[in-house]
């Protein structure tokens, strides 16, 4: 890759030499040091001229050398340049050896442009593709977690398929923060579209699209962390930009590569559950009640009582009931590329395939990819690529989250009394005769889980098409003109099913839905770059972007089946269809001006203008410059050093602006499809066999103007004691203001928001990127330790006086993400009241905690991350592990609510049958006083405690320590594999998500988010499916 | 060679500028949403704001919380329904309800106002439909919050709507009211007919309505300020008031799925069609057994094998025996009911009994008493003959009770036992603090200071309107009107 690329670089400078004086020729051949091997693509320049040429693959050059010159340069990335004197010698042969001392490294940056590390002003962290498929992960976006300073990835939960939500220094907008994804230079999706159910507000997780991309296809990951990174990208990549560059063919053999991975998942973390007490009510049995509020078992061993079966039992505990449930899921991952190339051009054709099935029965995922890659030369002037990607991906039985749903899976088994045999109830969830539910309970309000899972499954198949069309063509040495055309298409079915006899939706229920997205995005850019003089190189680019989403929904809710398991419209005696559409246009020019003097000094300046369909007609064009310097001063100063290998420092400043939300400027009148009912119970419009329009929710605002981003970055990268420690700090300040919003307004106005250019939020930071190389010996050991840090102070500012708050995301029961002038992002909701001196104050006749509502309770994002990843090499054996930590924060989990409201989490056993009295005060006329109020049973006191509307009993602090990946490797010794057809061949042992080795959350892992990828919110769960650790085993060949 | 460099990029900047300038107008003007209209008329918006106003008033975010919290039904403890009976009220509801009342209901009542009154002939009518109908929203809204805001609600340029002291929201209420009477013209056809499923567009009904939610708002008004006495007199030698069951104001459900009662879909949803949750409080049961009231098996059910209607206190745990709260009452086509012609002839009755605006008049008071008793019973299915005759013969005469006032209150808790937040209303304007019909006691768990008086505002309006009164009223704590 590289080597292409400076092949290209020198064909330049070859093609504009102006000093053509013929004096002499000389010959020689370019050989790499250490193996001896030919180098291809070395520029060869004359030394004090513009004359050059480059080695050939064979590594071998000619070149004329004018008259009164005698000095050859042979320079390369990644080596030494080397200059030698020519004297009267006809061939000159030259071996270069790899220069320790620069970073060379060629990352690819907005719109594509491949750039130098050591020439940027700005942080950009690069993650080879031999990273993400170190211990591949289903999502592509989960394989960074821990990987890269700045980037945090918040998983939603343990769904099979899931969504992961990324950050990049912060959230930088109240309506959240989503960073650009772009591969080959095509942006592309990664919506993660909020799934409806057939049954309320409970949702089922549909991933994130970034998702469908196959981790064996990526070549390198680029993450552009700040504004001026991702400048060229204007709005889109306000939140940083995700830059993916997918493998090529490489010039010489043809080559199979076979990467199969056979995995094992399980639970990550099963809550602690008491074994002790019956399902009751105050100490007493009663099957209606499925909790842990009943007799002590071991004290009712004298009598039989009925079980949900009808049968006269002696009660007993069920301790694995609820690990039982679960099964251990199998991940199979397997890829086959072709690949080859040759000067003429290069192919890569990648077939993957990722078959999983769940934790759960019933549950599974199969996702098929196909990939090509392909480009041609035409002569030296034109060059075209194309790629296309087609991603096939259908699960089953994803599972119904949150709240008020009845297929809601995580209370339900969670749920269990302790005393129910899982097997009675796996075999027994339908009357072999009526074919109706076995309720948990009589009243017939528990849903067996067995039925869940076998009559309630969720389906859904997506189809997406990806790829792009490169063409590049230089009518002039110095000029290129290259034109890329995307299409990003995929359409996504969706279907709910709810049986008949499903208590909560007892006539059953379906939904089902398709969604179409389409990305087209065309670039046009004309590049011109030349030496102006041996020491100062210009490059100039200019380039038209147009940039088109469309996105569109069909949904339908069906309701009453006549015919069980038919799930057709007809067979339904409701529907209610709705469709919705998004669409909106984006046209831009940019300019890009990049110099380097002498390779040490760097500046890039750029400047885009961008007019945008979403906002009103006068304030839709809007530019948005920045510029970036870099400066390695060890090379200005010819710093010669045994400590000091590299030094530079860079600085960055940028301004990005940004549109609205389609349809955000007209009055709009909706028909109506429901009207909403507290529980689920929303009715339908026609009601009485009439329509209602509904004005909008949220009131246009025709004055809208861009949102305004101003970044600033400072950073240094060092690297010491010959390259064994490496070192990057960046610090820098993010200011978003004018954020365009839909700003949640008193609903007493009649709406609930209104879109306003409001607030302004501040992410300042820290990054530290460490890489250590303590251990390095010459019989081939090496330990590496890669350390990356990130500290991130977010600030709201600029909230107009008349208001505290901002809410931007609503759980339940008055749970409020929100933003506060001064402070972070937070958690909100009801807390405990507490007298002046922060005691709890108490209900003096029940003993149990006053509430207050609307208090905040924390800030939902870190204090700080640290990704800690180790490699061991020696000979042919591989390890590594990557340890993940969270610091700060907080977290809600309705999970661990219900354990404990329920009475059926380990710590409820505390205090039943003893007198509890909470420490806190009472309040009185005459003030404050100690508590001394019992509380009646530690029924009422969890049942208060750990109500879900009692926000504070359930929020805890989000840090944590997890071992996110462990993978052990042996490389069979060519020498082994010689008279093979097998080039190379490799057997692995990997694992992801093995041990939270800390957290504070009980019960559950504490990654977990509610709110989805797609929102603002986070720090919150509600019954969400726990997280799986995987372990497996892994076969690389190629042939 | 640097020159060159600089003319092509100028003129590649150039054409760039050009295409993108030239091709920019037209490809960008699509910032229209297809799916939706930018004209409406009013009537669609009037059906839809008249629909979520009833489906919350029957629904999980008012009916259950206020029922339970004042007493009228029982959850049976734990056996029962949720904590709404010891005021653990959900910020939810509380904020579903002030939603509706704001924004699903009262903004498109505002919009339909607005359209109606633009239209060329102006729909005259049908303004003065919604208008009646946001009044009264407006009146239930301030029973249950107190001060809330009105006057500057609903007006694009006000972001932060200041609260208006109830007095003043009383006084808006009925200034909305007149307006909208004197605006109807009962000789055009233009109105709002097939889409009224109230009236299906009799506008002498919509001013009778109108005139008899006036009537009851200065009723609540009275004991604080006695001035609008008056008024009430006035209103009572003027008449016009709903004057007969077909005038009742009620919004049909049905029995079809996703068209039925609140009440009902949630039985239907999680208890496979019968009532588990809700079942019979001794403060209504008792009193209607002491009074040998024939609507005891309308309003509940025995459960099978019991013989007696039980009765529970309102945090006292249910059990099999307990009687539930009747699925006639929680029928799926059961409507929703906001003003009866019982509900004004009890008023009357109350008006004369008190002498208010009036002469006092305890004859008068008892035969409007009696005869709103027996409206009661026939609304609830009673034979008329059955009705005729427990009013004749078992009925108290307001003239031979001691406490006549009381009496008529106390009919009136049993009337509204199943429309919960006039029964609230109707408890806390029946006397000062202590001195209520009936006498309610604090449920065991629910928060010290008292039983509840109103609601707290929702989170969602406290923490984004700066103009909520501070420090935010607590629930034990009085409305204006309440003494």
């Amino acid at each position: 890759m590289r080597k292409v690329l400076f092949i290209g670089l020198v064909m330049f400078l070859t093609l504009v030499s102006q000093a053509w004086a013929q004096n002499r020729a000389v010959s020689g051949k370019v050989t790499d040091r250490s193996t001896g091997d030919a180098l291809p693509g070395v520029a060869v320049l004359v030394k004090g001229t513009t004359t050059g040429t480059a080695t050939g693959v064979d590594g071998t050059y000619t070149i004329n050398v004018p008259e009164g010159s005698n000095t050859l340069v042979f320079r390369f990335i990644g080596y030494s340049v080397v200059e030698r004197n020519i004297d009267n010698a006809s061939v000159v042969n030259v071996a270069l050896g790899v220069d320790s001392k620069q970073l060379q490294e060629v990352v690819v940056t907005a719109i594509g442009i491949e750039r130098e590390t050591k020439s940027l002003g700005y942080a950009a962290s690069k993650v080879d593709g031999e990273e993400l498929t170190k211990a591949r992960e289903t999502n592509v976006v989960n394989g960074l977690a821990g990987k890269v300073s700045g980037v945090r990835i918040t998983q939603s939960s343990g769904s099979l398929g899931g969504s992961s939500k990324v950050t990049i220094r912060g959230t930088n907008s109240f309506g959240g923060s989503s960073p650009l994804f772009v591969i080959d230079g095509l942006p592309i999706s990664n919506s993660a579209p909020g799934g409806n159910t057939p049954t309320g507000n409970g949702s089922v997780d549909y991933g994130n699209r970034a998702g469908d991309i196959n981790p064996d296809d990526i070549e390198s990951m680029t993450v552009l962390k700040g504004a001026a990174a991702t400048a060229l990208y204007g709005a889109r990549a306000r939140d940083g930009a995700i830059i993916i560059t997918t493998k090529k063919g490489a010039e010489g053999k043809v080559k199979v590569s076979l990467n199969s991975s056979t995995r094992f998942d399980n639970v990550l973390r099963l809550p602690d559950l008491q074994n002790e007490y019956a399902q009751g009510n105050f100490g007493k049995y009663d099957l209606r009640n499925t909790n842990g509020w009943g007799p002590k078992i071991s004290e009712v061993q004298d009598v039989t009582v009925k079980n949900f079966m009808g049968e006269d039992v002696t009660l007993q505990a069920y301790p694995n009931n609820v690990e039982d449930f679960f099964q251990t899921g199998m991940t199979y991952m397997n890829n086959l590329a072709f690949e080859g190339g040759s000067k003429e051009g290069d192919f890569r054709l990648s077939l993957g395939s990722t078959n999983q099935t769940g934790i759960i029965e019933n549950q599974g995922l199969d996702r098929y990819n196909v990939g090509l890659n392909a480009g041609r030369n035409f002569k030296d002037k034109l060059n075209v690529r194309t790629t296309i990607n087609y991603v096939k991906t259908t699960t089953e039985g994803r599972p119904v989250q949150s709240s008020n749903s009845p297929n809601i899976l995580t209370s339900a088994i969670y749920g269990l009394p302790r005393t129910v045999d899982i097997n009675r109830l796996r075999d027994n969830y339908i009357d072999p005769i009526t074919g109706e539910q076995i309720s948990l309970t009589p009243d017939k309000t528990g849903n067996n889980p067995y039925w869940i899972i076998n009559r309630n499954t969720n389906e859904s198949d997506l189809e997406r098409m990806y790829g792009n069309a490169i063409v590049s063509y230089k009518p002039l040495p110095w000029l290129t003109l290259s034109n890329n055309t995307g299409v990003d298409f995929y359409k996504e079915n969706r279907f709910n099913k709810t049986s008949k006899g499903t208590f909560g939706a007892l006539e059953g229920e379906f939904y089902k839905a398709t969604l179409q997205n389409r990305i087209v995005n065309n670039d046009f850019i004309v590049t011109a770059e030349r030496d102006i003089n041996p020491d100062l190189n210009l490059k100039v680019m200019a380039g038209h972007n147009i940039y088109s989403t469309h996105y569109e929904a069909q949904a339908v809710t069906a309701r009453n089946l006549t015919i069980d398991g038919l799930y057709d419209y007809a067979n339904a005696t409701s529907t209610v269809p709705s469709q919705s559409i998004s669409e909106r246009r984006l046209v831009g020019i940019w300019g890009d001006l990049g110099l380097s003097y002498k390779e040490y000094l760097f500046l890039n300046v750029t400047g885009r203008n961008d007019w945008s369909s979403t906002l009103p007609v006068d304030n839709r064009s809007y530019f948005y410059p920045s510029v970036s310097t870099g400066f390695v001063f060890t090379d200005a100063f010819n710093i010669q050093s045994n400590i000091l290998d590299y030094g530079k420092i860079r600085a960055s400043w940028a301004n990005v602006g940004s549109d609205a939300a389609p349809y955000s400027l007209d009055y709009n009148y909706n028909p109506a499809t429901t009207y909403f009912v507290q529980y689920s119970l929303s009715g339908t419009f026609p009601h009485g066999g009439l329509l209602g329009f509904s004005a909008p929710r949220t009131l246009p605002n025709f004055n809208l103007k861009p949102q305004n981003q101003t970044n600033v970055e400072f950073g240094a990268d060092f690297r010491f004691l010959s390259n064994r420690i490496n070192l990057g700090f960046t610090y820098y300040n993010t200011k978003t203001t004018d954020q365009i919003v839909a700003l949640d307004v008193p609903l007493s106005t009649g709406y609930f928001a209104k879109y306003v250019n409001v607030g302004a939020v501040l992410n300042r930071g820290l990054e530290v990127d460490l890489t250590l190389n303590p251990i390095r010996t010459t019989s081939g050991f090496d330990w590496t330790t890669n350390v990356n840090f990130s500290k991130n102070v977010q600030e709201v500012q600029d909230l107009p006086e008349s208001l505290d708050f901002y809410g931007l995301a609503s759980g339940w029961s008055g749970l409020q993400i929100k933003a506060e002038e001064g402070k972070s992002f937070g958690l909100y909701g009801t807390a405990w009241q507490r007298d002046p001196e922060g005691n709890f104050i108490i209900n003096k006749d029940t003993g149990l905690r006053e509430t207050e509502q609307g208090k905040r309770l924390g800030s939902i994002t870190p204090d700080w991350l640290m990704g800690i990843n180790n490699t061991f090499t020696y000979k042919g054996i591989n390890m590594g592990f990557l340890v993940d930590i969270r610091k700060g924060g907080v977290f809600y989990s309705g999970t661990v609510a219900s354990l404990r409201s329920s009475g059926l989490a380990e710590e409820t056993l505390e205090n039943r049958g003893s007198i509890f009295i909470d420490r806190g005060v009472n309040k009185t006329d005459d003030g404050f006083v100690p508590n001394t109020t019992p509380v009646q049973s530690m029924q009422d006191f969890w049942g208060k405690y750990s109500a879900t509307a009692n926000t504070e009993g359930n929020v805890f602090d989000a840090s944590y320590v997890k071992l996110r990946e462990v993978r052990v490797s042996y490389t069979l010794p060519k020498r082994w594999l010689e008279n093979t057809f097998v080039g190379s061949a490799e057997f692995g042992l990997e694992g992801r998500n093995l041990w939270i080795i800390h957290s504070n959350v009980p019960h559950i892992d504490p990654e977990s988010n509610f709110f989805g990828a797609g929102s603002v919110g986070e720090g919150v769960e509600f019954n969400t499916m726990p997280t799986t650790r995987t372990l497996g085993f892994n076969l690389r060949v190629t042939l | 060679m640097f020159k060159n460099i600089k003319r092509y990029t100028v003129i590649a900047a150039l054409g760039l500028t050009a295409v993108a300038a030239t091709s920019c107008e037209s490809y960008l003007d699509i910032n229209t949403d297809p799916y939706a209209s930018t004209k409406v008329e009013p009537k669609l918006l009037f059906n839809y704001a008249t629909t979520n106003w009833a489906a919350n008033r029957a629904g999980g975010d008012n009916y259950i919380p206020i029922a339970l919290s004042a007493q009228t039904i029982a959850s049976g403890g734990n056996f029962g329904w949720g904590k709404d009976n010891v005021y653990e009220i959900s910020p939810y509801s509380t904020g579903n309800t002030w939603k509706a009342y704001y924004a699903t209901a009262g903004l498109n009542l505002v919009q339909a106002i607005a359209e109606a009154e633009k239209a060329s002939p102006a729909n005259n009518n049908a303004a003065a439909q919604a208008k009646i109908e946001l009044a009264t929203m407006m009146y239930e809204a301030t029973l249950i919050w107190g001060d809330i805001p009105f006057s500057e609600s609903w007006q694009e340029s006000i972001s932060y709507p200041k609260f208006d002291a109830q007095k003043s929201v009383f006084e808006q209420v009925i200034g909305l009211l007149d307006e909208a009477i004197a605006q109807i013209d009962e000789t055009s056809p233009l109105k709002i007919s097939e889409y009224d499923l109230i009236y299906n567009g009799d506008l002498s009904k919509w001013k009778s309505f109108a005139k008899s939610i006036k009537f009851k708002t200065y009723m609540v008004m009275v004991d604080k300020d006695p001035s609008v006495a008056s008024k009430i007199g006035q209103m009572l030698n003027e008449g016009g008031m709903v004057s007969s069951a077909a005038a009742n104001f009620t919004f049909p459900f049905y029995n079809t799925p996703d068209k039925e009662n609140p009440r009902y879909k949630i039985l239907k949803r999680y208890a496979g069609g019968s009532n588990i949750f809700f079942f019979a409080n001794n403060n209504v049961l008792s009193y209607m057994k002491q009074l040998e009231d024939p609507r005891i098996p309308v309003y509940f059910d025995k459960p099978a094998g019991v013989s007696t209607y039980n009765g529970v206190d309102s945090e006292e745990e249910a059990d099999a025996t307990t009687a539930t709260i009747s699925m006639y009452l929680y029928r799926p086509d059961a409507p929703e009911v906001v003003y009866t012609y019982q509900e004004q002839l009890y008023l009357e009755a109350e008006a004369y009994a008190r002498g208010l605006g009036v002469g006092q008049d305890l004859n008068k008071a008892n035969e409007l008493y009696k005869k709103a008793t027996l409206q009661a019973l026939l609304f609830n299915g009673i034979a008329s003959s059955t009705a005729q005759d427990y009013v004749d013969n078992t009925l108290p005469a307001l003239t031979s009770v001691a406490k006549p006032v009381d009496q008529i209150h106390l009919m009136q808790w049993i009337d509204l036992m199943d429309r919960p937040l006039e029964a609230w209303t109707q408890w806390r304007r029946s006397g000062s603090e202590g001195n209520e019909v009936p006498t309610l006691t604090q449920p065991e768990g629910t928060p010290a200071g008292g039983l509840i008086r109103r609601w707290v505002y929702s989170p969602d309006e406290a923490t984004s309107n700066a103009n909520t009164p501070s420090p935010t009223p607590i629930i034990t704590q009085k409305l204006w009107f309440d003494l």
